[in-house]
């Protein structure tokens, strides 16, 4: 019953600037049924909460010697086999060709989030939905999270366009 | 990048800044404080600090918490910081004022208000910075419009600095030479660093996100941008910096003054032509109403910049300087928060009711929250009263003002009834109101499971 927890210290990718939300997904996705996860992070992660909170995590957070974060996130009794299978999506691996695709470019806010969640919602799971936008969908990244849907993104190379693949979840049901 | 959140108490902010407005606009129509008393009577510098702090202030601060993290793609440091800091600041406003009145022998000259104050007003603002600098310093980018709030974060240090040192010398807690000397000659710098460098530089900041973000206008990071930033930190460093070291080591302080006049009227132009051609550049041919009226408020801002540079030709900038800091608290800052209230109330209201059911069923959109052209004429006739207040200070004619004065306060009542309406969704229809799932928001804040 007890498995170890696997322990992740995203503290020296954050100090150099980098990003490091693929590995903990990688990290989450390859925890065994019931096994949890230890996360150490410079600062107190709170989007991650809802994040795995949506698929079946429990938080513990502990503010550590010198202002660093300590946070332990358990599967409760559903979660283990939903949550691999839901973010496995978010590391490295081959996401079938998008569906549907969405120029959204020229919307204005925050009609580009509504279309792609009421897009989404008509999808299936394991479809892949790609949509432009004209920057960063800072409020839609949550609440994709939260829908148990999986993303990729990040600007094109024209440094305008900001392009989003989002591949239906598992998780979709769990949701409010 | 993992998305920003809801920040729980940006509501309570909000409502909190607009009593203190809605205050001290009923202090200027009852001829409470200037032009009735002198600039550094009791009385005016209770009215300066309801507008400065309790209102301004607080207005920012409350935008910022839910704004940086959207600017800087991050979260926001400490989620239940901002409560405390919004009562440290409320609570040291309080004894500010108390001990103004102590100043004017109206209250119990025994409690050591302004001791207190600058205890709790320390507290409040190193709360904000430690929050807000915590958040800027973890991100990965910081784009200009962030270099200008980090700029306006640090002016904060050196006006809450000058600002304890006049309350402690003022308590006569302290004698220290150099103290005295600065509470006698440095307040023009405490309303620099406080007007221009936080709220102004501040303002100047979040303005060119949010205006590119609501007209579909391109992201700014021109160079005319840039050196807007990097003059308006020269005209900050010579006016705190140089004139400190004017007063302490008496040199020519109204030389450092106009040297950094003439560098911070020049970061204004620039910034003037960059949102002239944000206006331009923009995508969407129909703007919403608070773009409308930021336009009103960034021509309040021209205004004092032209009114500044008259005065200073004309040589008598000090002889007018309260109408100068009028036009710019109230045309320009104020006119800036209450329109892109209008439409921040909407959004974020619209997003923590019906985000979460977005595409599972039909929801209103957001402008479904408000009513524009009810709102229309409040707004017009508050920067109409401004303007009027204006030209009564500067022909002094005080009756004038306390009639724009109150104009400006029906014209807040009728704006604040709109915010209120907006968040209550008493504008949207009955049948859209609340789909299924959907709850009604709470006045002054969000639910702590909103992520």
């Amino acid at each position: 019953m007890t498995v170890p927890l696997l322990e992740l210290d995203v503290r020296p990718i954050l100090r150099a600037g980098g990003e490091p939300f693929g590995q903990i997904m990688q990290a989450v996705a390859s925890l065994v049924p019931g096994q949890g996860l230890r996360l150490l992070a410079t600062f107190k992660p709170v989007p991650l909460f809802s994040v795995l909170g949506a698929k079946g995590f429990s938080h513990e957070v502990r503010e550590l010697v010198g202002g660093d974060w300590e946070v332990v996130f358990r599967p409760t009794d559903v979660a283990a086999g939903v949550a691999a299978s839901a973010t496995a999506a978010s590391d490295g691996s081959d996401w079938p060709d998008p569906l549907h695709h969405l120029d959204n470019r020229e919307l204005d806010p925050p009609e580009p989030m509504v279309r792609i969640l009421t897009a989404t919602e008509e999808m299936k799971t394991g479809e892949v939905l790609s949509a432009l936008l004209c920057r960063e969908p800072i409020f839609l990244l949550p609440e994709l999270a939260k829908r148990g849907h999986a993303w990729r993104g990040g600007f094109e190379p024209d440094g305008t366009t900001y392009k989003i693949l989002v591949r239906i979840g598992t998780g979709k049901q769990a949701t409010v | 990048m993992i998305g920003a959140s809801l920040s729980r108490w940006t509501m309570a902010y909000f409502a909190s800044a607009l009593f203190f407005l809605v205050a001290a606009e009923c202090m200027m129509a009852g001829g409470y404080g200037f032009p009735h008393a002198a600039v550094g009577a009791p009385a005016t510098l209770i009215l300066v600090h309801v507008v400065a702090i309790g209102w301004l202030s607080v207005l920012m601060l409350g935008a910022l918490f839910q704004f940086v993290p959207v600017l800087v793609a991050h979260p926001l440091h400490n989620d239940w910081l901002p409560l405390p800091t919004l009562l440290a600041l409320l609570s040291g406003l309080a004894a500010l004022i108390l001990g103004f009145l102590q100043l004017a022998s109206q209250v119990d000259p025994e409690l050591p208000f302004f001791a207190l104050a600058s205890v709790l007003l320390g507290l409040g603002f190193a709360f904000a910075l430690w929050n807000l600098g915590r958040t800027l310093w973890s991100a990965q980018s910081r784009p200009l419009p962030a270099r200008f709030v980090m700029v306006g974060l640090t002016s904060v240090v050196a006006t809450a600095g000058f600002g304890i040192v006049f309350a402690l010398v003022l308590a006569r807690t302290t004698t220290y030479g150099p103290f005295v000397a600065l509470a006698g000659s440095a307040l023009v710098i405490h309303v620099i660093a406080g007007l221009g460098g936080w709220l102004t530089v501040t303002a100047v900041g979040v303005s060119y996100r949010l205006l590119a973000m609501f007209m579909l206008a391109p992201e700014l990071e021109r160079s005319s941008t840039k050196a807007a930033l990097y003059l308006g930190v020269a005209a900050l460093a010579v006016a705190i910096g140089g004139g400190t070291w004017a007063i302490l080591h008496g040199a020519n302080f109204t030389l450092m003054l106009s040297g950094s006049a003439m560098v911070g009227l020049l970061a204004v132009a620039l910034y003037a032509g960059d949102v002239v051609y944000l206006y331009k550049a923009r995508k969407r041919r129909t703007i919403e109403l608070n773009c409308r009226m930021a336009a009103l408020a960034l021509a309040s801002l021209a205004a004092s910049a032209v009114l500044i540079v008259v005065l200073l030709v004309l040589g008598q900038l000090k002889e007018y300087a309260a109408a100068v800091v009028f036009l710019a608290a109230f045309g320009w800052l104020s006119g800036l928060g209450l329109a892109q209230l209008y439409k921040i109330v909407a959004f974020l209201t619209w997003l923590e009711c019906y985000g979460p059911v977005l595409g599972k069923t039909q929801t209103p959109r957001v402008q479904d929250l408000v009513i524009e052209r009810r709102a229309t004429k409040w707004f017009l006739l508050y920067f109409l009263a401004v303007w009027a207040g204006t030209i009564a200070l500067v022909i002094g004619y005080s009756p004038a003002f306390q009639g724009a004065a109150a104009a400006m306060l029906i014209a807040t009542g009728g704006i604040v009834a709109q915010f209120a309406r907006t968040r209550r969704l008493a504008d949207v229809t009955a049948a859209a109101r609340l789909p299924v799932g959907v709850r009604k928001p709470r006045l002054l804040f969000a639910p702590s499971h909103q992520n």
